[in-house]
This record gives structure tokens, C-alpha cells and sequence, in this order.
């Protein structure tokens, strides 16, 4: 018996494997090196391995040669080339908000997640440094996104999916403060995710037994001329649309979003809304375009009503929301419905914007968390909405900032909300899906409101004895804002490189 | 033996999995319920691949398997952490995020 | 375009649901009802349960930490037995790719040991 063994092109996994290989390493250094050095030693590594990964990516863009590889397992091609830095740039900007120590003794980590929550060695390590096992898990979890937005087949998908998806869990749950929440948050987000992750794998099967291969280009070849019967290609599709549209947030599949956003630590919430988002319809994007496009009259229809209600739940529950970060997580869900819209349109403009969505939304978002770590008083951040009333008296360049920012959401033009939202409409209009976009359109009428909201109450209302303080950034969350709030301006103003970017991506590589 | 008996029955563990996350209450419950419905998946994967002739399935069954081996673990020290503060795996207890 | 795909899957949500719902529901009506003190405890079997557990409500955490550890450790094997297997035919490219595999276990194995995950007490 003799094996073909896979051809495996190193440069084009670099990316990924020095990821990979980096986590691995601050594993070792969490075991092997004393506690007080770790922080020092993790947050060097865990950039200067960002960094080479990204530098691996603008190689591999230059090279300007797509290949499929290791067993056609993995395929590197335009889209998911700028999918891989999209997370390796908003993942440096969410490591940045996840290293800050300056706004609380520590970190917004706690420093034992094993110490029961509320009890008297819980009150010990209150000041202590936090844990540091975050940057490894954080490295996995960015290492998994990348080869979630690359895999060429289902079952790399799904180890992909678990691979992103398991640290995440486990970062939901270590706050410092709130710590009850931040388990809850944990326990939810857990329980569903792995529903969902049932769903997708049973999907999987499914799509198995009518192709009876599941890399993508086979799936695309089944489609079209396999002689099983269609009932388990469509059962399939949707087992893995439920998978699917669970991470990016869909209604009805988004319960989990205002939970695990309010629960889990600030930097945490960012990263999972940044990055998690790209990562989520980067795979979808695949699916769809490759293995799917000649079903796409069985599946519009449906995804058309989810993207829709998805559109008009997030909106109108955005409006009745009184806590900052659940407001976000509500504006995240509406914010999948109109990348939903983008994706359905399924031509050459749906997939350009919305990849240019993704970028712009991740940004914005990054940025707005950083300034809601920054709202705080004796107690941790202040989140509920009554207490930023009159912030803009007391800081008067903060309130500025995040005002731009919720008109950046609100889809002003000369901000990237407005460049993004009005790409994926028109790509939407182009491919037929009008009906869409009109309750796109309305939804984003009902969604400026809870964002003015917010501004008028930090503008227009008089600080009280209790109105929190903003507290001076340190290096690190100043950096994050600072880049957040730039790229929102700069893809609103002059989008014009951004969009080259993602016009020269090209098209998926079958 | 006809194999597609294999597959009504890996659809029938699945719905009782699928279900049993919907009715039971106890995070451990909830998370064994979980498990079945992988392994239905699992023979799914398997029978699928001897009705296809081909390996490509058995191998995705050993993935799967590791990946649910994994997930087991995270599983557990999440609910065990929140276990021990509260003393109650029911995930109605669990109600401290709502709006 | 036809829409006989969509009946069977119709006809299976159908029979899905009525499934659950027929096992739900039937479950308390069919089975007999024979209480008695054994029945109702949390198990049939071994030692009483008791509402709080032994030691003041303390959890003794090792016993779930070496389980936990002994379920991580252990399914690996899963990847080292079809390799055994072919393991002439994989030749020097197999055998680099496991001791790398084996080597990612390490590094968790050096994690939980200088932690303390293996100490007892």
C-alpha cells in the first residue's frame, strides 16, 4: 500500500502557523517563566507574532499566486488573503485594549479564575495582576478566525470553527470585576455555541452523504450533477446555515449577543465583535459563493427573511436598551443584517463590500469599546446609560470622539459607516434584492435613534454627583482608540485605497 | 443490511439530543445532550462513508471526536467555576443578564 | 423550478417535531408509575445522596481536574493508532508530523505539571 502524501506549501499557511506556533510558545512561557515577569514577556510575543503574521499576508499578497494546499485543505486566494489581514490588523488593535493595565490595578483580567467568585481569596487577588494566559488563548483564537476565512473544506471548517471558538468561551469568563456575570456570560455563550456547532457538524454529514466529498469545489460539482436526492443537500445547507448564522448573530439566532457582550470582559466584548464578525462571514462568504452559488435560488429566499428580521429585530431592540454595551450588542446583530444584505446580493460587488463592511464596522466597534473601558468609577466601567449623562461636560474630547463614532454607526456620510452601508445596498439593488435594502434602509432610520440618544444625553444633560469620570487612557488603549477612530475617518473620506484593496482581492478561488 | 437504517437512527439521537437542550435544565445535562447530538453526527459521518465507498468519512468521525473531547473539557470548567460559586448547575438559575 | 425537493423536507420537519413532541409527552402517560424510596433517589445505586456535600460543601476539585486531564491525554491516541498502523507506508514525513503533533501535547503536558495540575494535595 503506498499514500500520496499532500504537497504542503509552508509560505502560503505562514500566516497561521506562526500563530500557531506562537501560542504554542506562550503556553511554555505561562509554565516556565515567573509570574511577574510573564505580562512582559507575552505582550511582545503575541505582537511581534501579530506582526509576522501580517507581514506573511502582504507576502503572500504580493506573490499574487493562489494556490490550494495541504491536501486541499486550505486554500489561499484574494478574498481570503484580505479576510486573514483584516484579522491580524483588528486583532492587533483588540490586543492592544486586551494589554491595558493603566485604567485598573492589573488589568481587566482576573488573577485566578479558579479562586470561587465573592469569596475571601476572591477579595485578596482583587489587586493582583491579572491572568496571562489570555494572550496564548487570544493568539488560538485569531489563529482559528484566519483558517476559518481559508478552508476549502467542511471538515476543516468546523475543527477551524471549534479552534476559534473554545478560547473564546473560556476568555468570556475571566473579568475581574462581575465576575458572576462574566461566568453566566461564559456558561450561555457555551452552551449555544456548541448547539450551533452540533447543527453545523450535522450539516456536514449531510452535505457528505448527498456529495459524498465535502471539500467545496467537489460540493459545487455535486450540485450540479450528483443523482441523490436534494432533500439532503437542502437539509444540509440548512443545518450548516444554522451554524453559520449563529456566530455572525442572525435573528433568531442571536439570543446569546447582548448576554455575552455585557458579561465578558470589555476587551473581550471588542474582540469577539471585531474579529469574531470577520471571521464568521468570511467563512460564510465561502460557503455560499463557492460551494452554494448554484443553489442560491434555494437559499436567498429564506437568508433574504433572516436578514431582514435580523435587521428590524437588532434596530428595535437596540432602542429599549439602557446599558451601553447591551446598546452595542443590539447594533452588532443589526449590523450582521445589513452584512447579510451585502453577502445575499451573490455578485462581485456583494463581496466586496461587504468584505469593506467588515473592516469599517471593526474599527468603529473597537474603537467605541475602548472609550466604554474608559467611563468609570470606584466600582469598574459605568455601562448603564443614566450614568453618561452630562459626560460630555466632564470630557468634553471623549464625548467628541465617541459621538463620531455613533454617527460613524448611525451611517453619516464622511464617516466608513456610511461608505460601507451604502456599498452592500447598492451591491444589493445589482443583485436583485431591492426588497432588502428598502428594510435595510428603515432599520437604519430606527437605529440613529438610540445612537442620538446616547449623544444627546451626554451633551445635553448636566453631570451629577455620580456621573462617572473618564479616566486618562494608558498607552496601549490610546493607541486603539487612536487607530480606530482614524481608519473610521479615513475609510469615510477617501475609501478610495480601501476599496482598490478589496476590488484586487478578486473572486474566491474554486 | 440495508445502512440507511443507520442513518434514521443517528436523525432519531439527534432529535432527542436537539430536544433534550431544549427541556432539561441542568448545565450537565444540557452538555451530555449536546454530546449525543455530535455522535449522531458521527454515524452519520460513517454510515454515509460505507454508502459511498469511500474513507473520507471514518477519518472526519476521529476529528470530530477529538474536537468533541475538547469541548467536553472547556464544558466542564466553565460550568464547575460557576457550579462552585452558586451551588446549582440549572441553567434557570442562571439569570443575572436579561434586560 | 419544481418544489418536490422541499416536500420530503416538509414531511420531515413534520415527522421531527411530531417525534419530539410524541416522546415528550408520552413519556409520563406510558411509563409506569411504581415510586418507592429507592426510585426516588438521585441514584439507584452506591452511596446516599446528601444536600450538601461532604466536608462542609467544600468540591473536592482534584478528582474533576485529573478526569478532565486523563480525557485530554487519553483521545490523542485516536491520531497515534491509524498511524501506527500505516506507519511504513507514511514513512519519514508521518513520523516528523507526530513527534510535532506529540510535541503540541507536550507543551500542554508542561503547562499542567508546572502549575500543579498534578499534584494530589
Amino acid at each position: 500500500m503506498t499514500f500520496k502524501l499532500p504537497a504542503i506549501d509552508y509560505l502560503a499557511l505562514a500566516p497561521m502557523l506562526v500563530l500557531f506556533g506562537a501560542a504554542c510558545a506562550g503556553v511554555l512561557v505561562d509554565a516556565l517563566v515567573p509570574r511577574e515577569w510573564r505580562y512582559h514577556v507575552q505582550v511582545p510575543l503575541s505582537l511581534v507574532a501579530l506582526l509576522a503574521s501580517g507581514g506573511f499576508v502582504v507576502a503572500l499578497a504580493n506573490r499574487k499566486e493562489h494556490v490550494v494546499t495541504a491536501g486541499s485543505a486550505v486554500v489561499i486566494d484574494g478574498p481570503g488573503l484580505f479576510l486573514q489581514g483584516s484579522i491580524v490588523v483588528l486583532g492587533i488593535v483588540a490586543l492592544f485594549l486586551v494589554a491595558e493595565r493603566r485604567l485598573e490595578p492589573g488589568g481587566a483580567f482576573v488573577a485566578q479564575a479558579a479562586v470561587v467568585a465573592g469569596s475571601e481569596a476572591d477579595r485578596k487577588q482583587m489587586r493582583k495582576p491579572g491572568v496571562t494566559e489570555v494572550y496564548p488563548m487570544m493568539l488560538f483564537a485569531l489563529a482559528g478566525m484566519m483558517l476559518f476565512c481559508s478552508a476549502n473544506d467542511l471538515l476543516t471548517m468546523f475543527v477551524a470553527l471549534e479552534v476559534f471558538s473554545l478560547p473564546l468561551y473560556l476568555l468570556c469568563a475571566l473579568a475581574r470585576r462581575r465576575r458572576l456575570l462574566s461566568q453566566e456570560a461564559a456558561v450561555k455563550y457555551f452552551l449555544l455555541g456548541a448547539f450551533a456547532s452540533a447543527f453545523f457538524l450535522y450539516g456536514v454529514a449531510m452535505i457528505y452523504g448527498y456529495a459524498g466529498k465535502v471539500d467545496f469545489r467537489g460540493i459545487n460539482e455535486a450540485v450540479l450533477g450528483s443523482s441523490n436526492s436534494k432533500t439532503l443537500l437542502l437539509i444540509g445547507l440548512a443545518m450548516l446555515a444554522i451554524g453559520l448564522l449563529f456566530k455572525v448573530a442572525a435573528v433568531p439566532f442571536h439570543v446569546w449577543t447582548p448576554d455575552v457582550y455585557q458579561g465578558a470582559p470589555t476587551p473581550i466584548t471588542a474582540f469577539m465583535a471585531a474579529c469574531t464578525k470577520v471571521a464568521a462571514f468570511g467563512g460564510l462568504l465561502r460557503v455560499l459563493y463557492v460551494a452554494f452559488e448554484r443553489s442560491s435560488w434555494d437559499f436567498r429566499p429564506t437568508l433574504g427573511v433572516i436578514a431582514a428580521a435580523t435587521m428590524i429585530v437588532g434596530a428595535v431592540l437596540a432602542v429599549t436598551q439602557t446599558d451601553i454595551k447591551r446598546l452595542l450588542a443590539y447594533s452588532s446583530v443589526a449590523n450582521a443584517g445589513y452584512l447579510l444584505t451585502g453577502t445575499l446580493s451573490m455578485n462581485r460587488d456583494g463581496l466586496k463590500y461587504t468584505m469593506f463592511y467588515l473592516v469599517a464596522y471593526g474599527f468603529t466597534v473597537l474603537a467605541a469599546f475602548a472609550i466604554v473601558m474608559l467611563v468609570r468609577d470606584s466600582d469598574g466601567e459605568a455601562t448603564h446609560l443614566a450614568r453618561w449623562a452630562g459626560l460630555g461636560r466632564r470630557s468634553p474630547v471623549f464625548a467628541s470622539l465617541f459621538t463620531f463614532l455613533m454617527l460613524a454607526f448611525a451611517g453619516i456620510p464622511l464617516t466608513s459607516g456610511f461608505t460601507a452601508k451604502f456599498g452592500v445596498f447598492a451591491a444589493a439593488v445589482g443583485g436583485n434584492m431591492t426588497w432588502l435594502v428598502i428594510i435595510g434602509v428603515l432599520s437604519s432610520m430606527i437605529l440613529a435613534f438610540p445612537y442620538l440618544r446616547v449623544v444627546v444625553l451626554m451633551w445635553l444633560s448636566v453631570p451629577g454627583d455620580d456621573t462617572p469620570t473618564v479616566s486618562v487612557p494608558g498607552a496601549f488603549t490610546a493607541a486603539a482608540l487612536f487607530v480606530g477612530v482614524a481608519m473610521t475617518l479615513v475609510l469615510g473620506v477617501a475609501p478610495n485605497q480601501a476599496l482598490e484593496l478589496v476590488n484586487d482581492a478578486g473572486a474566491f478561488l474554486r | 443490511m440495508d445502512p440507511s437504517y443507520y442513518i434514521v437512527l443517528s436523525a432519531a439521537l439527534f432529535t432527542i439530543g436537539a430536544v433534550g437542550v431544549l427541556i432539561r435544565r441542568n448545565a450537565i445535562v444540557v452538555f451530555m445532550c449536546i454530546e449525543l447530538m455530535l455522535n449522531a453526527a458521527n454515524l452519520a459521518l460513517i454510515t454515509f462513508s460505507r454508502m459511498n465507498g469511500s474513507l473520507d468519512g471514518q477519518i472526519m468521525a476521529f476529528f470530530v471526536m477529538v474536537v468533541a473531547a475538547a469541548e467536553v473539557v472547556i464544558g466542564l470548567a466553565i460550568i464547575m467555576s460557576i457550579f462552585r460559586t452558586r451551588r446549582s448547575a440549572s441553567v434557570d438559575d442562571a439569570n443575572l443578564l436579561k434586560y | 423550478m419544481s418544489l418536490s425537493p422541499y416536500v420530503p423536507i416538509v414531511g420531515l420537519f413534520a415527522l421531527a417535531a411530531a417525534f419530539a413532541l410524541f416522546s415528550v409527552a408520552a413519556a409520563p402517560l406510558t411509563g409506569p408509575r411504581r415510586y418507592n424510596r429507592a426510585k426516588l433517589d438521585a441514584y439507584e445505586c452506591g452511596i446516599e445522596p446528601t444536600p450538601q456535600a461532604a466536608g462542609g460543601g467544600k468540591f473536592p476539585v482534584k478528582f474533576y481536574l485529573t478526569a478532565m486531564l486523563f480525557i485530554v491525554f487519553d483521545i490523542e491516541i485516536i491520531f497515534l493508532y491509524p498511524w501506527a498502523v500505516s506507519f511504513n507506508a507514511l514513512g519519514l514525513f508521518g513520523f516528523v508530523e507526530m513527534v510535532l503533533f506529540i510535541g503540541t501535547v507536550f507543551v500542554a503536558y508542561a503547562y499542567v505539571w508546572r502549575r500543579g495540575g498534578l499534584d494530589w494535595d
